[in-house]
């Protein structure tokens, strides 16, 4: 970071309560940075006004490339680059692609759609995750407020939105 | 969202909080293995040396060192084969077919499940291999890659080369499934560690933070998943049954095979869960997690596709006489009055009539009956592939090629050694990696625990 | 050698023999001697150097081991070129078997031996044991050099020590075989000239000697007639297993066959009846087959008598009444017959056969179907005089003693005694080319030429004469037998030129004009045979029945209460001889279908009475005791046996065959007695049989005997339904299919492929198989097909790509499926060739990954061993189960080194034919209807700029096939044998359409479309009658 960046963090212990808070806190002009959650809570995303994950679309255009690439493939290598009788049966006896072409279809779809998702959300081995607060992986929801993009407001009125919405304690975390 | 239902009772017991949750299965991962870990890891690596030995010699000689003969071509090579992948179905279909249906009951076993799962196509994936005359070019002879033959390509046409895609496809689908779910639990201990652990555990979790915006993104990613393993679970046994149905050998050559194997995946898969999941919360006290409650329901499970099963036992006999095919009746009058007619009942007893018992609740409930019952499923449904490949083999069409099979000791040793890996795999899970699925766990415990936060 | 290549004949394109090559051939021989030296293997190599050949190049070409480098030719020899095969007319003769055969050579090497077409004696065809009788020419076992006392010497020693010690020896015989060979005898004239008197004392292993006497007998002179089955509408035998190992079985079951091939045209076949104990191969086709004691059989031919002579109004003898089915049914055909008929016994008793001429001159069938003015000399050997000569060396009279050629302390029942005395001759000496049970135990061994490599004549019959030549240049420093008798005699000719000196002055003047004597040798020579006529000499009987009738009455019984058992002789091992030949041990029996062991064949009824049930392999083993003497021997439960008679085979129990045969099976020459003056192979007394509690397993390559009654694989009928309808017993499935049934060639997702070349297709007549098994080992031969031994057999692996299905029927009704695995106690037999099937629509092709099994524009399914990847699916789909895998390596393997000889020692490896590749381990292989014999044909006829010829592509089975039973041809040639056969409608379709009712697919409703049909078998018999 060329700046240091300063954030307010409110910890909730309960999803409704934080549900709520988070309703109350961006109703009262603050803007979230974002909420670190243990485990995902329904209804957040709404919450926060995130838009529909794009995911799935990803995931369909994969699987149609994964068919088409199947069955590209088996009419090119059984009909087109070396035809040979096999039982009798046409060079391109189309029922007996159907099985690959499934299975390269679930299979791109799968592998298309979890490699999207590990991109846009930056997940790799080596990335180095800013933690808030440990306990947001064990019982703790931590609502994080980047006081750079909340200039308009004082810093203890935050604290104060965020303490009546719910907050069981209201820290301050800076990054070098 | 749902709301607490006092009616039903709670998926987790003991009045877990959050913390508990993660402190239960954290430790088992943090601490230093127990005595019965070491015992039964022990165990598990010895078998696997022992097998070993039954695998190297039959690689080194030759698939001769098999009971196999010219008329019995395939014996417990693909018996095993198919039986492990059986059992493979049941973690995909816990975890995937349950979330469709949202089964939150699902949260607490869908993690070792799907392990297991792993594991056992793992294991499957061996015999296709190790089966073969000359494994060291079939390995990847079998795959559609370019060579120096004037590209001389695979046959599309072979259900074994389908087996190919579907199995690879099935294992890599469940791992990277299983893996997804594993991203939030590594960071949960990545936090709870310091110092080395620490860093693999935070490579392990490929740094996750558990934005809300992750969440999002994992939620619909792992239901995509779900969407996508169902009919891949489906497929992938309907394949493997292709290998005997589109045949032209009697007692192979059936339409039923595609439900028919599927139901009998299930079947044995929900079978070795059970198996594994009774050693697991005792050995790691998870009484807490893994009720009677979760073992009831799939004992139900297990009562309807063994009958589902038995149904379809005797439906083919029905079929085989309704066709009036002479050598087709043959084929099944012989399995079950043949020289093999031994296999075929001790799969009937297994198979069909074991698991009628749970009827009775309290067989259904009780922890003793349903870990023996299991074991015996599993027993049934390996005499299940074993009947359908050898007894329909050694007796086809031309009496004159008629034989018998005899096991030698190369067979049960290869047997042996996937047993060996499975284990062994398996408990390096469970000491190494959260056996129960924290994250979703935690996100059913408030509508199910009163006081899931103290 | 050297004078003889000036005339060795360079096969068949070499007709015009100039002197040109004539040198270049010499010079590219002159240095051999010099590389010959006593270490046989170094002078094998250096001749094989000098031939400019090395197998593993070929033969391991597929191999993933590195390929040896091939030595290349420093001058080639004009007649050999690489990869083309030479073709030498030639003759094998043993102990009195006969076949005019034509050796196949590849560069220098014999590979394989086929029958000669041009002999109007055994026409072409060979037996499985002439067959394989080329490997005994790259035995390991024969000896490299002459030996004196054990220790290997050289010719000179030898004949100095032998000269000197003839002179004094006093009395010399020569003990030998039948000897078919005019020279030979002449040379022996002259031995025993040059030695006073030295006698040759002739007999056989298994002795025809009673057909002999009673000729003597009844006709005054003692010969064996010609037999011409092919004149005979009715044939009645006594345990003769003519079609196996009687006297002539190759040229027997070709004309016996002639009888049995019907056609709408000729819906007549012969009526054959068969009277035995053990269920022999004739018995096994025979189609009134009757058991019965062998203590029996010589009444039964008195009642046949004097049945017939009750029709003839002549005088009948008196014989004990004797109850034997079929029995008066086979007189009225005789009698309706006459002339066309013929009564035969496999009896060595001469009463008995006397009886048997008189029968047949009842008859009418003297000069008809039996031809005395045209006599045979196969074995010739008397019985009465090798005794003496037993007796005279027991009473050392005998001063020195030669075995040319024979093995007498194995295969007489008497060796053990020749083996106690031997020493008693001042000098004995054996021309034996392996150190046998009887060679071993000479002073001398004048080791002689394997017959591949010698020079030889024959007259089998009268007026028919055959040469041998060599084909290869001695392997090892063996002499020919014929010239060191020549030379111990004294003479300084070699035996070639003897040889063309006896044909100058014997057989030249008889051809006539035209020719020179040259040009009529090189005639003969480039012909193999030749055949001269000679007046039909008028034989009339002189002997007297009623004499022959009381011997006969004496020694044979209406009821025996006590065990018997008959010696036989299997198709396979025969008399032993070729015992070391694991192409023969690992062939199938016929009838039993084991391999690598004899065994005593009991009925069914014996076997439930004493407890003793054969689960596939596994059997017990009996105490057999035979006039005090007693074996252990496993038994074998055999349907169709005679109750309380046992069979027992010759040929096995060798002690010094070598590494193949030593210790297999037991001796049972050791039993046999020729107390009478005749060796006799029916023992009706002092036989006991104990069931021990030791149990034993036998390896059979099918251990399922019945064919379940299922119409689909097996369609039979007598031939009063033929006469009626031309596809009775057809099975002719149909399938439901849009309101009606359909054949199920019509139901089918795909249109076919057309084959706009050649179509590939083979019809095999089961009336005609005979289940002989020549094909087999001629397979195995032409195809490099690897033996795998007793174990492997036991594990049911044998390799075999063709196998003959032996299938007896049940009593059970067609719905008792358990009573149907039960064979019937003297059940109906039929044999059914099976090999790949070259399906069009292969479902061994659809199921393979990796493509390794495909369809070639020509039909044939081919297997690509080096794509395999060894699944072994394609041989689980495959419903005729034909395919086989190589479980192990079983090349260059230790483990197999003692059976697989021909893929591991590297003398057994030159016997591989080049044009097909030694698969490895962890591959399927099949049948490929002889591809390689497909595609030389193609590309001579190319080379030609010629289309193809029918015929002139023939698969080895067919080849070897004594009956004709398997045509092979291409389809699409409206012209082919096999097209007009079939009456195959003309069209380019892979399925095509035949017109032939007989003509059926084994599993039609599969629809797998192969392109091998069958013909219904049609037995000459009532219905319902065993």
């Amino acid at each position: 970071m060329e700046r240091d960046t300063h954030f307010i963090l409110g910890v909730y212990v309960d999803e409704d309560v934080l549900l709520h808070a988070v309703e109350k806190v961006r109703g009262s002009g603050v803007k979230i940075h974002e909420v670190y959650s243990p485990y995902p809570v329904h209804g957040l995303e709404h919450a926060l006004g995130y838009k529909r994950s794009k995911l799935p679309i990803a995931a369909f255009l994969f699987g149609m490339l994964g068919t088409s690439l199947a069955l590209t493939m088996q009419f090119y290598m059984m009909k087109f680059d070396w035809p040979m009788i096999i039982g009798g049966k046409n060079y391109a006896a189309f029922p007996d692609f159907v099985p690959v072409s499934f299975e390269m279809t679930v299979l791109l779809a799968a592998f298309g759609m979890v490699g999207v998702f590990l991109i846009t959300s930056n997940l790799k081995p080596w990335a180095q995750p800013r933690i808030f607060d440990v306990r947001s992986t064990d019982d703790k929801h931590i609502m994080a407020i980047d006081l750079a993009n909340n200039t308009s407001l004082k810093e203890d009125k935050i604290k104060s939105i965020l303490t009546s919405s719910g907050a069981t304690e209201v820290n301050r975390k800076s990054f070098e | 969202m749902q709301g607490t239902s006092s009616v039903r009772q709670p998926l987790v017991t003991g009045g877990k909080t959050y913390h508990d949750v993660t402190h239960d299965v954290s430790r088992q991962v943090e601490g230093k293995p127990s005595k019965l870990w070491y015992m039964a890891f022990l165990t598990a690596a010895s078998v696997l040396a022992l097998g070993s030995i039954a695998l190297l010699t039959t690689l080194w000689e030759g698939i001769g060192t098999w009971g196999l003969n010219k008329t019995v071509g395939w014996a417990w090579d693909i018996t095993n084969f198919v039986w492990w992948v059986g059992i493979g179905h049941a973690g995909t279909l816990i975890s995937a077919v349950l979330l469709l249906f949202r089964q939150k009951w699902r949260t607490s076993i869908n993690r070792a499940a799907e392990a297991m799962t792993i594991f056992a196509v793992i294991c499957a994936a061996m015999f296709p291999v190790i089966h073969m005359g000359r494994p060291w070019l079939g390995a990847y002879w079998a795959l559609p890659l370019p060579n120096t033959y004037g590209s001389l390509w695979v046959n599309f046409n072979s259900p074994l080369l389908w087996d190919v895609f579907a199995i690879s496809t099935y294992f890599s689908v469940s791992l990277v499934f299983w893996y997804i779910g594993l991203i939030p639990d590594f960071a949960t201990i990545r936090d709870r560690a310091t110092g080395l652990r620490r860093k693999i555990y935070g490579a392990l979790s490929f740094g996750w933070d558990g934005a809300a915006k992750t969440w999002m993104r994992y939620e619909s990613v792992s239901l995509i998943l779900a969407g996508l393993a169902t009919p891949l679970v489906l497929s992938v046994h309907t394949i493997v049954s292709f290998d005997f149905a589109t045949s032209v050998i009697p007692g192979w050559h059936t339409t039923i095979f595609p439900p028919y194997f599927v139901a009998g995946a299930i079947f044995s898969g929900f079978a070795m869960v059970l198996t594994l999941m009774i050693i697991t919360r005792k050995v790691y006290k998870l009484e807490d997690y893994i009720t009677i409650g979760h073992i009831e329901l799939m004992n139900i499970v297990i009562i309807i596709t063994g009958s589902i099963v038995g149904i379809a036992y005797i439906t083919e006999f029905f079929i085989a006489w309704y066709s009036g095919v002479d050598a087709e009746q043959y084929a099944f009058i012989n399995r079950a009055t043949g020289p093999y007619w031994w296999a075929y009942w001790s799969m009937m007893t297994c198979n069909v009539i074991s698991p009628q018992l749970f009827w009775i609740k309290k067989i259904r409930t009780s922890i003793v009956a349903t870990f023996l019952l299991s074991l015996v499923v599993n027993i049934g449904m390996w005499f299940e592939r074993f009947v359908i490949i050898v007894t329909s083999l050694h007796r086809d069409y031309l009496p004159s090629s008629w034989a018998m099979f005899y096991p030698s000791w190369a067979d049960v040793g290869v047997y042996l050694f996937t047993f060996g890996v499975f284990f062994t795999f398996f408990f390096l899970f469970a000491k190494f990696f959260p056996v129960i699925n924290m994250a979703e766990v935690k996100s059913v415990l408030k509508s199910t625990s009163e006081k899931a936060h103290k | 050698m050297k004078e003889t290549k000036k005339t060795y004949w360079k096969g068949l394109e070499q007709l015009s023999n100039d002197p040109g090559y004539v040198k270049h051939a010499d010079s590219e021989f002159t240095e051999l001697p010099s590389a010959l030296n006593e270490d046989g293997t170094a002078s094998r190599r250096d001749f094989l150097k000098l031939m400019g050949f090395s197998l593993a190049a070929a033969s391991l070409a597929a191999c993933e081991t590195p390929v040896r480098k091939a030595i290349p030719y420093v001058n080639k020899p004009i007649d050999i070129n690489p990869s083309i095969p030479n073709y030498y007319a030639s003759t094998f003769s043993s102990g009195g078997d006969y076949a005019a055969v034509v050796v196949k050579t590849r560069e220098g090497r014999p590979i394989k031996i086929d029958g000669n077409e041009l002999s109007p004696i055994t026409k072409g065809k060979v037996n499985a044991l002439v067959e394989a009788s080329v490997l005994s020419l790259y035995d390991k076992q024969r000896l490299v050099g002459p030996m004196i006392s054990g220790a290997a010497s050289d010719w000179e020693k030898v004949d100095a020590q032998v000269k000197a010690s003839l002179a004094s020896a006093g009395a010399i015989k020569i003990v030998t075989n039948t000897l078919l060979s005019p020279s030979t005898e002449k040379v022996l004239q002259e031995f025993s000239a040059a030695f006073g008197g030295a006698e040759v004392v002739a007999y056989d292993a298994i002795s025809n000697f009673g057909i002999h006497k009673a000729s003597e007998l009844f006709y005054g002179q003692g010969i064996i007639p010609s037999y011409h089955f092919d004149k005979a509408k009715t044939i009645v035998s006594f345990g003769a297993d003519f079609l196996g190992t009687w006297i002539s079985p190759i040229e027997f079951a070709g004309a016996y066959a002639k009888t049995r091939k019907i056609t709408k045209e000729k819906p007549e076949m012969s009526k054959h009846f068969q009277f035995e104990s053990n269920l022999s191969l004739t018995g096994a086709n025979a189609d009134y087959r009757t058991p019965i004691k062998v203590s029996q059989s010589g009444l039964a031919v008195l009642a046949l008598y004097n049945a017939l002579a009750t029709k003839a109004g002549l005088a009948t003898v008196s014989a004990s009444k004797v109850e034997v089915a079929h029995l008066d049914q086979a007189a009225n055909e005789l009698w309706n017959s006459k002339g066309a008929s013929l009564v035969i016994s496999g009896s060595n008793d001469p009463h008995v056969q006397v009886i048997i001429h008189a029968i047949n001159e009842l008859l009418g069938n003297n000069g008809a179907t039996v031809d005395f003015s045209n006599p045979v000399y196969y074995r010739k050997g008397n019985d009465t005089r090798m005794d003496q000569f037993i007796t005279e060396l027991k009473s050392g009279s005998v001063g020195g003693v030669i075995f040319y050629n024979c093995n007498p302390v194995y295969d007489h029942p008497r060796g053990a005694d020749i083996a106690a005395v031997i020493a008693k001759a001042k000098l004995s000496i054996a021309t034996n080319g392996t150190l046998d049970e009887t060679s071993s135990l000479v002073q001398i061994v004048a080791p002689d030429h394997h017959f591949l490599e010698s020079w030889n004549d024959f007259q089998p019959k009268k007026g028919q004469y055959s040469l041998s030549q060599p084909t290869i240049s001695p392997l090892f420093n063996t002499r020919q037998a014929q010239d060191s008798f020549l030379t111990w005699a004294g003479s300084t000719t070699s035996y070639f030129d003897y040889l063309q000196a006896q044909w100058n002055s014997t057989l030249f003047p008889t051809w006539g004009t035209g020719l020179s004597f040259q040009e009529f040798w090189d005639r003969s020579l480039f012909n193999g045979v030749l055949s001269t006529t000679s007046e039909p000499s008028i034989v009339a009987p002189v002997g007297n029945v009623t004499a022959a009738a009381a011997e006969v009455s004496k020694s044979y019984q209406a009821s025996n209460a006590g065990a018997e058992l008959v010696v036989y002789a299997k198709v396979g091992i025969g008399n032993g001889t070729f015992a070391n030949n694991p192409w023969l041990q690992e062939m199938p029996d016929p009838i039993t279908k084991a391999t690598w062991d004899n065994y005593l064949t009991v009925s069914q009824k014996w076997a439930s009475e004493n407890g003793v049930t054969m689960v596939e392999e596994n059997t017990k083993k009996a105490t057999l005791t035979v006039n005090g003497k007693s074996i252990q021997v496993p038994i074998l439960v055999q349907p169709g046996q005679a109750y309380d008679t046992f069979g027992l085979a010759l040929g096995y129990g060798r002690t010094k065959a070598g590494k193949v045969a030593n210790g297999v099976g037991v001796n049972a020459y050791d039993l046999l007695t020729s107390a009478k003056g005749f060796v006799s192979y029916e023992l009706t007394s002092k036989v006991e049989v104990a069931v021990t509690e030791e149990s034993y397993k036998i390896a059979r390559t099918q251990t399922h005997q019945t064919f379940m009654a299922r119409e689909n694989v097996i369609q039979e009928a007598t031939l009063a339904e033929y006469k009626k309808d031309a596809s009775a017993g057809r099975y002719k499935p149909e399938i439901y299919k849009d309101g009606e049934f359909v054949k199920p060639s019509k139901i089918s997702l795909w249109n076919g492929h057309k084959y706009s070349q050649h179509h590939w297709g083979l019809a095999i007549d089961m009336n005609s198989c005979i289940g002989c098994g020549a094909c087999t080992v001629a397979c195995q031969v032409e195809n490099n097909v690897a033996v795998v031994g007793k174990q492997e057999v036991l594990n049911r692996r044998e390799m075999a790509w063709i196998r003959i299905d032996r299938y007896y029927s049940s009593d059970a009704a067609a719905d008792d499926l358990s009573g149907l695995e039960i064979a019937a106690e003297n059940p109906e037999v039929t044999f059914q060739p099976m090999m790949c099937q070259q399906c069009n629509n292969a479902p061994c092709e659809t199921v393979c990954p990796v493509a390794a099994t495909t369809h070639s524009s020509e039909g044939l399914n081919q297997m690509t061993y080096n794509r395999c990847i060894g699944t072994r699916y394609c041989a689980n789909n495959c419903p005729y189960k034909v395919r086989r895998f190589n479980w192990f390596k079983y090349h260059d393997n230790k483990d197999f080194a003692g059976v697989n000889i021909t893929q591991n020692d590297d003398l057994g490896k030159m016997v591989l034919n080049p044009d097909v590749t030694v698969r490895v381990r962890g591959v399927m292989e099949k049948c490929s209807m002889c591809v390689q014999r497909i595609q030389a044909g193609k590309l001579t006829a190319k080379r030609e700029k010629r289309t193809l010829v029918d015929g002139e592509i023939n698969v080895a089975c067919a080849v070897a096939c004594p009956t004709d039973a398997l045509v092979f041809g291409d389809m699409n040639d409206p012209s082919s044998k096999v097209s007009k056969l079939l009456k195959i409608e003309e069209s380019d379709d892979a399925s095509k359409q035949v017109g032939e009712e007989r003509a059926y697919h084994v599993l039609e409703e599969i629809n797998v479309s192969p392109n091998v049909w069958y013909f219904t078998k049609i037995r000459n018999k009532e219905k319902n009658e065993a």
